[in-house]
């Protein structure tokens, strides 16, 4: 069943899990960006203070060169209270640097070894400090190797600022670039996204629209051809209706000049039969024969014409057995002239006419009757089941999901061959001669006629001297 | 044989048929099987319902009362061409001179439809024309049988 699926509706489910698929990588990924972004943002900010660090690092330190300078030149002891300060500054700043840069060991290398410089210098200036103290001024403390030694590590200590500054500068740098790359990136991926899915989702819209086309044109397809159908069911119906009027018409007019050759044949014979000489009397007597039969052949025909019309007024629910009760007893001489042995089973009821059943069941009877076998006792059998599936299938007029009676008339009559199963209900058709057996062969095309017009089927089965069966389809009545 | 029945028949006043029959066969069987109980003259025939009418109204060529004299009973057939059965009917019933004569309708129709509509417009039997002369015969018998002996007629 799935390969007869429209593929229009399998591309739009191929095209709807990919949307979807898109929109969830999509969603990672942005989701992923931002928190590369994050990261790089925190990177930055991080940098961004260990230089702010540095600098203020860098700035006590030179506060402190500058107290004691002012502490040496004046003996001001407000400067050495600013000294201390800025001792406790860099200290604290220099803990911080390190706790700043724990994840960067070259700056830790930078940061430990600054440490070590400015402790030299704090030693250098405490030095300074005491002497200071002890002989109110400097003079014959600084020498020319002192001074030396004191510009030398002030520039160590500058060097190794720049250092770790340039170091952190180059960080920032790229971890800016990155989270630009990242920032840049995010647009692009959700913009790419979005051309796929709106892509997708323009291919979807447009396989949809096709497929509603295609469908709408089928559907307008197929009422057309339920318009055409229903326009021949009702040609075939007036064709029908036509052809049953033709022959109601036909074999009425057809009765007009009959009648009226019998009448003059009768005149004839009554008036002139003594005149007629050598075989005239024998021809006029066939001429009445001949009449004869062709009236019966006509109100046949009539008869035919008129069986099955489905006349509501008329169609009820039949009690088979009481109808053909009835029907047995009108027959009752025949029966009992032939010493027939008829036997009814349980019998349904069936919808349809009275008249019109009694008329079939009278013509098998009547059928039995005649052709049974010459010194046996006819015996008759009218007996009804319900139809099995397998019957059913067989005929293709029947409904395969409907139930259905299964009426079987079983003679032990001289039955027939079974090529001639179907041959017996064409009208007309006979199997014997007239002399043989009586009849114009029409009651079993009148049978099969009601019993169709009924929805059902009637059908023979038989071999030649082994007695015949008609079975009968029916149905089954809700009322 | 005939001459006896001519005979007995002659004690009573025979009666006077009118035939409205378009075919020339059905109008000579008519005739045949009505000379085995009527004179010839008593039987008279009209090929449409225009001549029937023209006939009732006396208008020419009907107007020699002696050669055709009032009926007494009419015979009509249904399908005729000109003015049918059914127009005929309708007309002789609608006359205050002609409704009193009755009117059996003698036609090849069976149908129920013609049978209602008929006896609804006033005629007094509905006959369909029978196979065989012989029960033609035993019609014609039992018709001239009927309005002349066991009904009284207005006359």
């Amino acid at each position: 069943m799935k390969n007869e699926q429209n593929p229009s509706i399998r591309q739009v489910k191929i095209y709807s899990i990919v949307t979807l698929i898109l929109i969830i990588l999509g969603s990672g990924l942005s989701y992923w960006t931002a928190g590369r972004i994050e990261f790089y943002s925190d990177a930055v900010m991080h940098t961004t203070e260990v230089l702010q660090r540095t600098d203020q690092l860098y700035s006590s330190i030179l506060e402190r060169e500058t107290n004691i300078r002012g502490y040496g030149l004046t003996g001001n002891e407000e400067f050495l209270t600013n000294y201390h300060q800025s001792n406790v500054d860099a200290e604290l700043l220099l803990s911080q640097l390190q706790a700043l840069t724990m994840d960067n060991a070259q700056q830790q290398n930078n940061i430990e070894e600054l440490r070590g410089l400015i402790n030299t210098r704090v030693r250098t200036f405490d030095a300074t400090i005491e002497y200071m103290k002890e002989h109110r001024n400097l003079i014959g403390f600084i020498d020319p190797i002192k001074i030396n030694n004191a510009l030398g590590g002030y520039r160590m200590i500058k060097q190794l600022v720049l250092e770790i500054n340039e170091i952190e500068n180059k960080l920032f740098k790229e971890r800016n670039q990155s989270l630009f790359n990242n920032i840049n990136a995010l647009p692009f991926i959700v913009g790419l996204i979005s051309i796929f899915s709106i892509t997708i989702g323009l291919v979807t819209f447009f396989s949809i629209y096709q497929y509603n086309k295609t469908q709408q044109v089928a559907s307008k397809e197929i009422t057309l051809y339920q318009e055409k159908l229903r326009d021949q069911i009702k040609l075939l119906d007036d064709s029908n209706k036509e052809l049953e009027s033709f022959a109601y018409v036909a074999s009425h007019d057809l009765q007009e000049p009959l009648r009226k050759i019998t009448a003059f044949s009768d005149l004839l014979n009554e008036q002139y039969k003594d005149k007629l000489e050598g075989d005239g009397d024998l021809y006029l007597s066939r001429i009445t024969a001949a009449a004869v039969r062709m009236r019966l052949l006509i109100t046949d025909l009539l008869d035919y014409s008129r069986a099955g019309r489905i006349d509501d007024e008329k169609i009820k629910s039949v009690k088979l057995y009481k109808v053909i009760s009835e029907m047995l007893e009108d027959f009752e001489i025949a029966i009992k002239d032939k010493s027939a042995n008829i036997t009814l089973g349980k019998l349904p009821k069936v919808r349809g006419s009275g008249t019109e059943y009694r008329q079939v069941f009278q013509n098998l009877i009547s059928n039995s009757l005649k052709f049974s076998k010459p010194g046996v006792n006819p015996e008759i059998s009218i007996t009804s089941e319900k139809a099995s599936q397998e019957l059913i299938g067989k005929h293709s007029s029947l409904n395969i999901n409907g139930n259905y009676h299964w009426i079987k008339v079983s003679d032990n009559g001289i039955g027939f061959e079974k090529q001639h199963a179907d041959r017996i209900f064409s009208i007309f058709q006979r199997l014997h001669g007239k002399k043989e057996y009586e009849g114009t062969g029409i009651g079993l095309s009148i049978s099969r006629k009601i019993i169709e017009k009924n929805g059902g089927v009637i059908f023979a089965e038989s071999s030649l001297g082994k007695g015949s069966t008609f079975n009968i389809i029916l149905p089954f009545t809700n009322t | 044989m005939f001459v006896i029945q001519y005979m007995l028949m002659s004690f009573e006043k025979p009666i006077h048929i009118l035939v409205a029959e378009d075919d020339e066969d059905d109008k000579l069987l008519i005739l045949k099987a009505f000379e085995r109980t009527l004179p010839k003259e008593k039987v008279t025939c009209v090929e449409d319902g225009e001549a029937l009418l023209k006939y009732l109204k006396r208008t020419a060529p009907y107007d020699d009362v002696e050669k055709y004299p009032k009926p007494d009973i009419i015979l009509l057939d249904l399908n005729m061409p000109r003015k049918d059965g059914r127009e005929a009917l309708a007309e002789i019933k609608s006359n205050e001179d002609l409704r009193s004569i009755p009117v059996i309708i003698f036609t090849t129709s069976n149908s129920v439809d013609d049978i209602q509509a008929t006896y609804k417009m006033g005629s007094s039997s509905f006959i369909t024309k029978p196979g065989s002369f012989e029960e033609l015969v035993k019609v014609t018998e039992e018709i001239e049988n009927y309005w002349s002996k066991t009904v009284k007629l207005p006359g």
